[in-house]
């Protein structure tokens, strides 16, 4: 018996229309603590944000000798034979884990394994609505780097990719570098490629409308955490020169002579890697030295509103552009970074103009890569989405209030998922070599899935709106 | 890239270098911990090995910066064959100038010259756990000789 059941049930005639329209009104008037409020009671209401739902029908107990023994174990020796082919009868091709330690989760820092669940659950549910993916929330009870990478290695026979999650900083490096390494599925890590690729779709747009050229500007990256050390290293794979880039963290300008330069080298030897490349003319000090005449900003450091002061931004170059993607609240609020003469502000918040949000990119990229069977996720594949989430944009109209798309626009994910299996075609790492156009096809029917099956249990009655 | 033999105009950039030294090694055990005025021990040090005899300070410079720092000092070892010992002491090169064969060079011409002071073995001192010089040196043909041990008392 389903205690859901007697609860009052609204049908909305079609849920990408009613999001919209609740979308748009909580930016506008919904006070800070009413999603917490609603979080806490909606999660008591329906136990948890996802569950499995079946794919074949059971039209009477008989089809279970189909579905499981005996006649399984044919399905079972063909696999064996050639364990590829789980990618083909199982739903392994269109499943993925979201697996994380716990250790980095939001902006509540190391809240351990159960406390991530719902964060995880929440993202598993933004997989599958947007992207069409079955995505399996898995925190898991991990300490070090390589218990984390010897329980995702072996989950690998199940899954046709894996999206870790909020791991703290600078084990994440290591464990993506390793799964990478040794896995034959994609291994994303959304808190490094994700933000970094978003981010990078963001300043493609921002750059046109600020009449520049990636190669030759000057950029600033203030925080070294997972998604700034990704954002440099795309920055540089889609055309920047790293010398032009400044990495900025806690103790100031990072460069090859720093005072813990080799405490670096020993404990975060990514950080030391960017400290060799980048800041070519070896600029040393604080944020606003290297904000000295820089095009771009961004902030991927710390909770604001005053984390970056005005008098910090004021000098860098004119038409400048500045990202502040620290969540809930921005290292400094888009009006003052206006004042103070930035032109083009984003920051991770839905309530202002050009959210950068990985929501707009981890779905259409593992569509993507899913429909092609990827082997991995390449930057290249990272830097295609972006230019087709900047593309789309461009369409629409670009401006300094509108340089991405926003999650409403849903027509983006295919396109987005279209272009990234492309370029696994390109690169080599795609198992199944399919056209644009079958990709295209692909991501529809995956992602329209999603759609028709959530309006089928809202419309049945499954799924029923929360209380009042 | 010049290595030469350290002058008296070096010693503040060598002194740097040689705090650098001190500060890595504090990274892998806490009995390392550096004095607050070891950049003027550094200097004193530096001073005092340009001075004495039997000693051997090598600097490796790009234009005129100094990037890396040798220093070795002959000993005698008065209960054992081969007698004459080449010790080094302190190796730093600055982290954007590692990897490009800038150690190898430095370590091959200071076992050359300490030969030519009469060192029939050369020997290098570096904290057990720095696995990166450990591995430098057994690539170059050296061998553990001693095993330091240490406590608080």
């Amino acid at each position: 018996m389903n205690p859901h059941k007697d609860r009052q049930r609204a049908v909305h005639s079609g849920v990408e229309r009613g999001s919209a329209r609740r979308v748009g009104r909580e930016a506008g008037s919904a006070s800070e603590d009413e999603p917490s409020k609603k979080a806490l009671e909606y999660s008591k209401f329906y136990g948890g944000k996802v569950g499995f739902a079946p794919r074949v029908p059971v039209r009477s107990l008989q089809d279970f000798s189909i579905w499981y023994t005996p006649g399984v174990a044919a399905v079972s020796r063909a696999i064996e034979a050639d364990p590829g082919l789980s990618f083909e009868y199982t739903g392994r091709w269109n499943t993925i884990a979201i697996v994380t330690d716990g250790t980095r989760v939001l902006g509540l820092g190391n809240i351990g394994p159960e406390g991530a669940l719902p964060v995880m659950e929440g993202k598993a549910l933004i997989y599958n609505y947007l992207g069409g993916v079955n995505a399996l929330p898995l925190p898991v009870r991990a300490k070090s780097a390589d218990e984390l990478v010897a329980v995702v290695k072996a989950m690998e026979p199940s899954l046709g990719g894996v999206n870790l999650e909020d791991i703290e900083s600078p084990k994440c490096f290591d464990v993506l570098d390793r799964l990478r390494e040794e896995m034959s599925i994609p291994v994303w890590h959304d808190d490094q490629q994700g933000t970094a690729g978003v981010t990078l779709a963001a300043l493609f747009n921002a750059l046109d409308v600020t009449g520049r050229e990636l190669r030759g500007t000057r950029i600033v990256l203030y925080g070294a955490g997972a998604a700034n050390v990704a954002a440099e290293r795309l920055l540089a794979r889609a055309g920047a020169d790293p010398r032009d880039i400044i990495v900025v963290d806690s103790k100031g300008i990072l460069h090859p002579e720093r005072d813990d330069i080799d405490q670096l080298m020993l404990k975060n030897r990514w950080k030391y890697e960017i400290a060799i490349r980048t800041n070519g003319d070896r600029v040393k000090g604080d944020l606003k030295d290297a904000l000295d005449g820089a095009d771009v900003l961004v902030a991927a450091a710390r909770q604001g509103p005053d984390a970056i002061r005005p008098d910090e931004v004021a000098v860098m170059n004119k038409r400048a552009i500045a990202f502040f993607l620290a969540n809930p609240v921005p290292e400094m609020l888009p009006a003052s970074a206006r004042a103070a003469g930035v032109e083009v502000v984003a920051t991770g918040r839905s309530d202002f103009p050009n959210q950068v949000n990985n929501s707009l990119l981890f779905p259409a990229i593992f569509r993507g890569a899913l429909d092609v069977r990827a082997k991995t996720i390449t930057d290249t594949m990272v830097i295609e989405a972006a230019t087709e989430l900047a593309s789309f944009a461009r369409e629409k109209g670009i401006g300094s209030e509108y340089i991405l798309p926003t999650m409403v626009q849903w027509e983006v994910y295919p396109r987005v998922a279209t272009k990234v299996g492309q370029a696994a075609v390109r690169e080599g790492v795609a198992r199944r070599r399919l056209s644009a156009k079958e990709s295209m096809q692909a991501a529809m029917a995956s992602i329209e899935r999603s759609r028709k099956v959530m309006n089928a249990l809202r419309d049945g009655g499954v799924i029923v709106d929360p209380p009042e | 890239m010049v290595i030469r033999h350290a002058r008296k105009e070096d010693v503040d950039a060598i002194s740097d270098l040689i705090v650098r030294t001190k500060r890595l090694n504090n990274e892998f055990d806490p009995l390392f911990a550096v004095t607050p005025d070891a950049k003027g021990r550094a200097e004193k040090y530096v001073q005092a090995t340009l001075a004495a005899p039997g000693n051997l300070l090598l600097v490796a410079l790009e234009g005129r910066k100094v990037v890396g720092v040798l220093r070795a000092e002959m000993r005698e070892r008065i209960f054992y064959e081969p007698r004459n010992e080449g010790r080094v002491t302190d190796f730093y090169i600055l982290p954007e100038h590692r990897r490009k064969a800038l150690g190898d060079e430095m370590i091959q011409q200071a076992a050359a010259e300490l030969k030519s002071m009469g060192a029939e073995i050369v020997v290098a001192d570096v904290p057990a756990q720095n696995e990166i010089a450990n591995r430098f040196y057994i690539k170059r043909g050296f061998r553990a000789l001693i095993n330091q041990f240490a406590k608080r008392p």
